[in-house]
C-alpha cells in the first residue's frame, strides 16, 4: 500500500512539473513562436547567421560578377563584402573565444586588396587568382575556428535567377 | 495491492528520466536565432596566437612550443592562417608560468608578446603573438 502511495505521488509530481514547463509564461492562445504583443526584441544574429546573410551571398555575387567580367558590379560586391567582414567583426568580436577581427584580417585582407587591383584594372586572370586566394582564406578561417566542414568554393552556377551578372554594354 | 520495493525504485527512475528529458526539451526551445554551439570546457584557459614575420604577415607551418615552467610543454604548428591553438593545461597551472616560443627554418625568433585581455571570461584564450625574423 505504501509503495502504491509513493508511486501515485511521483506520477502526480511529474505531471504537475510537465504541465508547468509547457505552459509557463504562455497564455492560452499564444503561438509557440512568441507573443505578438511583446515589444520587438533586438535582432542579434550570431556568427552562423551573419555568414549566411552578409558574407556568403556577397562572395558568390563577387565571383559571378568577376566571371562575367562585369567590373562595376564586381567592384560594388567587393566593397559590400569588405563591409560585411567589418560588420561581422564588430557584431561578434570573439567567436569561440578567438579574435574575429584578427582572423578576418589574416584570412581575407590580402586577397581583398589583390581583388581590388584586378577589378580596377579589369584583369580576369588576376581576378581569378585573387578570388581563389580569398576562397582559400575563407576555408582556412573555418578550419581555425573548428568548422572545417564548411567548405566554400568558386561558384559554378548562379543561385540568383533574378539577377543578370553580364555587364551592360 | 502493494508494489514491491524494486518496482517502486524502477518507477522512480523512470519518472526521473522523463522529468530530465522533458526539462531539456523545454529548455532547448529557448534557443535564440543563429545561436552557435559552445564547446567550452571546464579547464584552465587555452592558448592561442599568431606567428608573424617582421612585415606583419602571418607565418603558416611554424613550430610553436607552449610550455609550462619546469614541466615540459606541447609542440604544435601554425595552420594556414598562421595561428596556433593549445587547449588548457588545467586550472592548477598559472598562465603566468606558461611560455610560448616559435621557430621555423630560415627564421629566428625576434620577440614574443602576450596580449592582455580586459575580459575575465575563461573561454577567452591567453593570446601570445610570436614574431619571426628572416635569417
Amino acid at each position: 500500500m505504501r509503495g502504491r502511495v509513493i508511486a501515485v505521488i511521483l506520477v502526480a509530481a511529474f505531471t504537475a512539473f510537465a504541465t508547468a514547463a509547457v505552459w509557463s509564461g504562455r497564455t492560452v492562445a499564444q503561438s509557440p513562436f512568441g507573443d505578438p504583443n511583446a515589444e520587438p526584441a533586438p535582432f542579434n544574429p550570431q556568427m552562423a547567421a551573419l555568414m549566411s546573410m552578409l558574407i556568403q551571398p556577397r562572395h558568390t555575387k563577387l565571383g559571378l560578377a568577376g566571371k562575367a567580367e562585369n567590373w562595376p558590379l564586381a567592384g560594388y560586391m567587393l566593397k559590400e563584402l569588405r563591409q560585411g567582414f567589418a560588420v561581422v567583426s564588430k557584431a561578434v568580436p570573439r567567436f569561440k573565444g578567438l579574435p574575429v577581427p584578427d582572423l578576418a584580417d589574416a584570412a581575407v585582407t590580402q586577397p581583398l586588396t589583390l581583388l581590388d587591383f584586378a577589378i580596377k584594372l579589369g584583369y580576369q586572370r588576376q581576378f581569378d587568382e585573387a578570388y581563389e586566394s580569398l576562397t582559400k582564406g575563407c576555408n582556412a578561417c573555418h578550419a581555425t575556428t573548428d568548422h572545417p566542414f564548411i567548405v566554400i568554393k568558386v561558384p559554378d552556377a548562379s543561385p540568383f535567377p533574378d539577377q543578370d551578372f553580364a555587364p551592360k554594354r | 495491492m502493494q508494489f514491491p520495493a524494486r518496482c517502486v525504485g524502477r518507477m522512480m527512475g523512470a519518472v526521473l528520466a522523463m522529468t530530465c528529458a522533458f526539462s531539456i526539451a523545454a529548455w532547448a526551445g529557448g534557443a535564440g536565432f543563429g545561436d552557435d554551439d559552445d564547446n567550452s570546457e571546464e579547464e584552465g584557459p587555452s592558448y592561442f596566437g599568431f606567428v608573424r614575420d617582421t612585415n606583419g604577415a602571418t607565418v603558416p607551418d611554424a613550430k610553436v612550443t607552449v610550455g609550462v615552467k619546469n614541466r615540459g610543454g606541447i609542440v604544435t604548428r601554425t595552420d594556414l592562417l598562421g595561428t596556433y591553438k593549445v587547449p588548457g593545461f588545467g586550472k592548477e597551472v598559472d598562465p603566468k608560468d606558461v611560455e610560448v616560443s616559435c621557430d621555423k627554418p630560415g627564421y629566428k625568433q625576434l620577440r614574443v608578446v602576450r596580449r592582455s585581455s580586459p575580459s575575465t571570461d575563461p573561454k577567452i584564450p591567453v593570446e601570445t603573438e610570436c614574431t619571426l625574423q628572416r635569417i
